[in-house]
């Protein structure tokens, strides 16, 4: 028989380093076709951090993202980054790119103001241009104030900076302290199919809402939670390295180590909650890791829900699940034999 | 590597003076505002076209390849290494042992992990000499020549048996308990005693696999001003510059270490690994070394995800809330450290949820076992405690008769909230996604 | 001893000198330079090396390069080009469809194979035609639009 189950999972996960510092530096320059180009220290390992951080970049000059240039990942060309780790990228990364980006801003408005006739606290920018706030007749392209501050002045554009998240250590005795500057949230719900014959699980709905304060990239903040959920997927039902009693791993091989195929994932509905962090570049926090951290949980609670068994360990294999229900079973028959 | 070849300056007015214009885009196009649009990637397009440069994927002329001799037993000690014979092998160029490493031992928190296992091996994935050829295959061809002798001595795979005092000890003298972590709120104890109900469970996880598609792979080189270029599938290059400085002995500003893009990280490429041994190889050359691991070797000799032991207590009211919590975590922590201090804190930190418990007491321990490496794989701790934490807070639920819903939004964090180790919460949205999840699922409350 | 080969690739005879023990994965990429193709396991579990085999999608690390003597080999390189993308190509840039991208060469062959075979394809034959092709990124659901999207695309230009 096939038994239907519901199963909720809410957590909640920190954004940077436990109290160790892990800053991030980083240079903007501002070229003189009204371009940037942005050096940082960090490695793109696929979740688009170096398209989120030219998102960031762009937003704080002003101008289009495909006009900001992303150079990463060398220790000898770009500066000091703590790393893509901790969910740290956009966060830490983001906010030491931006304020990077302020100080750039700052030599363009210095330059602007008298070529517009105004003070620097009445300029904006905005769609490649400086304007002047509330007289939008009066604006100027940034490529040309980058142009004519370079080559006329000798006053290159460009800022640098660097951020580090500020902690509190722990107390060594009661661990009583403030390990990180910030935390992200998150809920998932499963719905799951158990075949009570077999022990096999399907999951066939994954709601997942989080909270990752702005984010940057909708497509890119949807694409790490369905990532996520499918790590979670494999944590929660398939993945285990298995050792003889010598030590030797018996699933070193993708052919006995499972991780999810297309055909093992379900449907993924993701909704990103509106929340803001000012503590973050635009009111961003991150949301790499956090996106399976609930799932596994999700799924047991569902397996709970559907057939009333409680594993106590993962993976949920159907071995696992067809054991604990015929231990149920054989306890209910227990019971009412004695009654 | 970037794609906008065509410039564009927008919305420059006709006959006004500034760059020239292109390609005058619409504002969709152009992608204005910047922040909270779904733009694509702008690396997108080279890695569809097949033209991303992983790092496997660059070569050098004369580049020479090396493979790592793995142990063949999870804890013994060497007596005797001898690569002799490998060097004899046709078109093997190097071989070298742990003898050639100059300072031996790395690691983030604890440097307790050698490059090339000396006295001692601790699980399968350690290595014990490595050779430089002029193809893979004849350098894997090689490490069958290399001749070992070891000692085989006890092994220790379960953390809670490692943990007791006669265990044998992984890295003598000291004990395998490496690390530990304690956070105290409140009075735990009297707040159970006072409790309505007290419910009590243990739950464990399994040993995983990060699985980046990619493998781990690196180039070593050295110029002829004596600086050292790593070319490597590492995510934290600050690091990795300054692991590779220490292990060589070198000024950190000889070393330079670049990386292109990884396919995959997950927390396992965050570190050095092979890196070491193909920079010494370089140098024995002077010829580029490439090392690749195998998929194999991804499981055996990189860091895996820990398996926890976890032992929850927790005191509620007849109303659900949660008054006092305990835990007790026991990471599993493989061979050497690695991440683990900072996987066991933030399992820790985390471990009592994100609930409002007045008081708690949390202890957390990582035991050194003959198993892989555990260390950054992401989450941290937290999918392992979560997974206790929140099937814990189903079966108090279903104790109390109560909706799993209902538990959570009487318990949840809220802004201003205070934190286990006693910080004030700021843009807390915990509820706020518990309500979103539940709309759009169609959770209909179920209380008996 | 070395074998001389022919091989059709990705439109144009090319030859080699193999030996018997090289994969046609090898070939690929460490002879003639075309590292589009990825090595993933080198056990035909993870999909990161398909390529077109006489227009079938196949692991290529399985494949010894001798037996390519005299056929039809498409690598994603093969594909299109950034002046014209193929479909998929495009669509697998607008729906986000690649995180680290080492999958995405191999994914996109057999989405290929599909296509041809297949220009409507349901979302249960996307998701079957892809399940040997292992992503760890995304989830394959950005995946399973994009290929979609792409059928979509084929059929419209088309008509």
């Amino acid at each position: 028989m096939k038994k239907r189950g519901r199963g909720i999972a809410c957590m909640w996960y920190p954004i940077g380093f436990t109290v160790s510092a892990n800053p991030s530096a980083a240079v903007v320059k501002v070229n003189e076709d009204g371009t940037a180009t942005v050096l940082t220290g960090t490695v793109e390992i696929g979740q688009g951090s170096l398209t989120v951080l030219a998102q960031i970049a762009a937003e704080e000059l002003g101008i289009s993202p495909r006009d900001v240039i992303m150079v990463s990942a060398d220790t000898d060309g770009t500066p000091v980054d703590t790393g893509a780790i901790a969910s740290r990228t956009t966060y830490v990364t983001g906010n030491a790119i931006r304020l990077a980006a302020k100080e750039a801003k700052k030599i363009l408005f210095e330059v602007a103001a008298p070529m517009l006739g105004v003070r620097t606290d009445q300029l904006e920018t905005r769609q490649g241009r400086i304007w002047v706030i509330d007289f939008p007749q009066k604006n100027i392209s940034i490529g040309e104030v980058a142009y004519y501050s370079q080559v006329k002045l000798g006053r290159p554009v460009q800022g640098s900076a660097s951020w580090n998240p500020p902690t509190v250590p722990l107390d060594p005795q009661t661990g009583q302290g403030k390990p990180f500057n910030t935390y992200v949230y998150a809920t998932q719900i499963a719905e799951v199919e158990v075949d009570t014959e077999t022990g096999q699980v399907d999951v066939l709905r994954i709601v997942a809402a989080h909270d990752c304060g702005t984010p940057i990239n909708p497509m890119l903040v949807e694409g790490q939670i369905q990532g996520g959920i499918s790590m979670g997927v494999g944590f929660a039902l398939s993945e285990e390295m298995v050792f003889s009693s010598n030590g030797t791993l018996l699933t070193s091989s993708l052919s006995n180590y499972l991780i999810p195929t297309t055909v093992d994932m379900p449907e993924i509905e993701v909704i990103i909650v509106d929340n803001y962090d000012p503590t973050g570049p635009f009111g961003a926090k991150g949301v790499g890791e956090p996106t399976l951290v609930p799932t596994a949980a999700a799924i047991l609670n569902a397996i709970y829900d559907a057939v009333g068994v409680r594993l106590y360990s993962l993976p949920a294999t159907p071995e696992k699940v067809l054991k604990a229900l015929r231990e149920k079973e054989a306890q209910n028959n227990t019971a009412s034999s004695t009654h | 590597m970037e794609r906008d070849v065509i410039r564009k300056v927008p919305l420059v007015k006709p006959g006004e003076p500034g760059m020239i214009v292109e390609e005058a885009p619409t504002e969709e196009l152009a992608g204005y505002p910047s922040v909270g649009r779904r733009i694509p990637r702008r690396d997108t397009i080279f890695q569809v076209l097949g033209q991303l440069k992983y790092i496997n994927d660059l070569s050098f002329p004369g580049m020479l390849y090396a493979k790592v001799l793995r142990s063949r037993y999870a804890h013994a000690r060497i007596l005797r290494v001898d690569v002799s014979k490998a060097l004899e092998v046709p078109g093997v160029v190097a071989a070298i042992t742990a003898d050639d490493i100059p300072v031996n031992s790395f690691g983030p928190s604890l440097q307790d992990q050698p490059v090339l296992a000396k006295d001692k091996v601790r699980h399968m994935g350690d290595g014990i000499a490595a050779v430089a050829a002029v193809s893979e295959q004849i350098a894997e061809e090689a490490l069958e020549k290399i001749v070992v002798e070891y000692e085989p001595l006890p092994v220790v795979l379960d953390p809670l048996e490692a943990m007791r005092e006669d265990a044998p000890r992984i890295h003598e003298p000291r004990s395998n308990i490496y690390w530990e972590w304690h956070i105290r709120k409140g009075d735990v104890e009297k707040a159970l005693a006072e409790a309505h109900l007290v419910v009590q469970e243990r739950y464990r996880t399994q040993m995983v696999e990060h699985v980046s598609m990619e493998t781990h792979s690196s180039i070593a080189m050295w110029d002829a001003g004596g600086r050292l270029t790593v070319w490597c599938t590492v995510g934290r290059i600050t690091l990795a510059r300054t692991d590779l400085a220490r292990i060589l002995q070198v000024p950190v500003s000889r070393v330079r270490v670049v990386s292109t893009q990884l396919g995959g990280n997950f927390g396992g490429k965050n570190e050095i690994t092979i890196e070491p041994v193909l920079a010494i190889l370089a140098k024995k050359t002077g010829r580029p070394v490439k090392g690749t691991y195998s998929r194999k070797e991804e499981f055996i000799a990189s860091t895996t995800r820990h398996p926890f032991i976890m032992e929850y207590t927790s005191g509620v009211t007849a109303e659900g809330r949660i008054i006092a919590r305990k835990v007790r975590l026991i990471a599993d922590g493989g061979a050497y450290c690695s991440w683990s201090e900072t996987t066991l804190g933030k399992a820790t930190i985390l471990s009592a949820g994100p609930y409002d418990i007045p008081n708690i007491a949390l202890d957390g321990y990582v035991v050194y076992t003959n198993k892989p490496m555990t260390g950054a794989m992401r989450g941290f701790g937290a999918p392992q405690v979560c997974f206790a934490y929140e099937s814990h807070m189903d079966t108090i639920a279903h104790r109390l008769g109560m909706d799993p819903l209902q538990i959570r939004l009487l318990n949840a964090y809220d802004e201003g909230s205070i934190s286990a180790t006693g910080q004030i919460l700021h843009s807390v949205a915990l509820k706020k996604t518990l309500l979103a999840a539940a709309e759009r699922f169609g959770w209909e409350v179920k209380e008996r | 001893m070395a074998f001389t080969i022919k091989v059709k690739v990705n439109g144009e005879w090319k030859t080699a000198d193999v030996e018997p023990e090289m994969t046609l994965l090898e070939l690929l990429r460490e002879q003639w330079g075309l590292t589009g193709t990825k090595l993933g396991c080198d056990e035909g579990d993870c999909g990161a090396c398909t390529v077109l085999f006489d227009g079938k999608p196949v692991n290529s690390c399985l494949v010894l390069a001798v037996r390519a003597d005299g056929h039809e080999v498409v690598t994603v390189e093969g594909l299109g080009t950034a002046e014209r993308p193929h479909p998929l190509q495009s669509a697998f840039e607008q729906h986000g469809a690649v995180q680290c991208g080492f999958c995405a060469p191999g994914m996109l062959i057999s989405a290929k194979a599909l296509l041809d075979a297949n220009p409507e394809p349901t979302e249960q034959e996307i998701r079957e035609a892809l399940a040997g092709n292992l992503c760890r990124c995304t989830g394959y659901t950005k995946i399973v639009e994009a290929v979609k999207s792409a059928g979509r695309a084929m059929k419209s230009s088309v008509k």
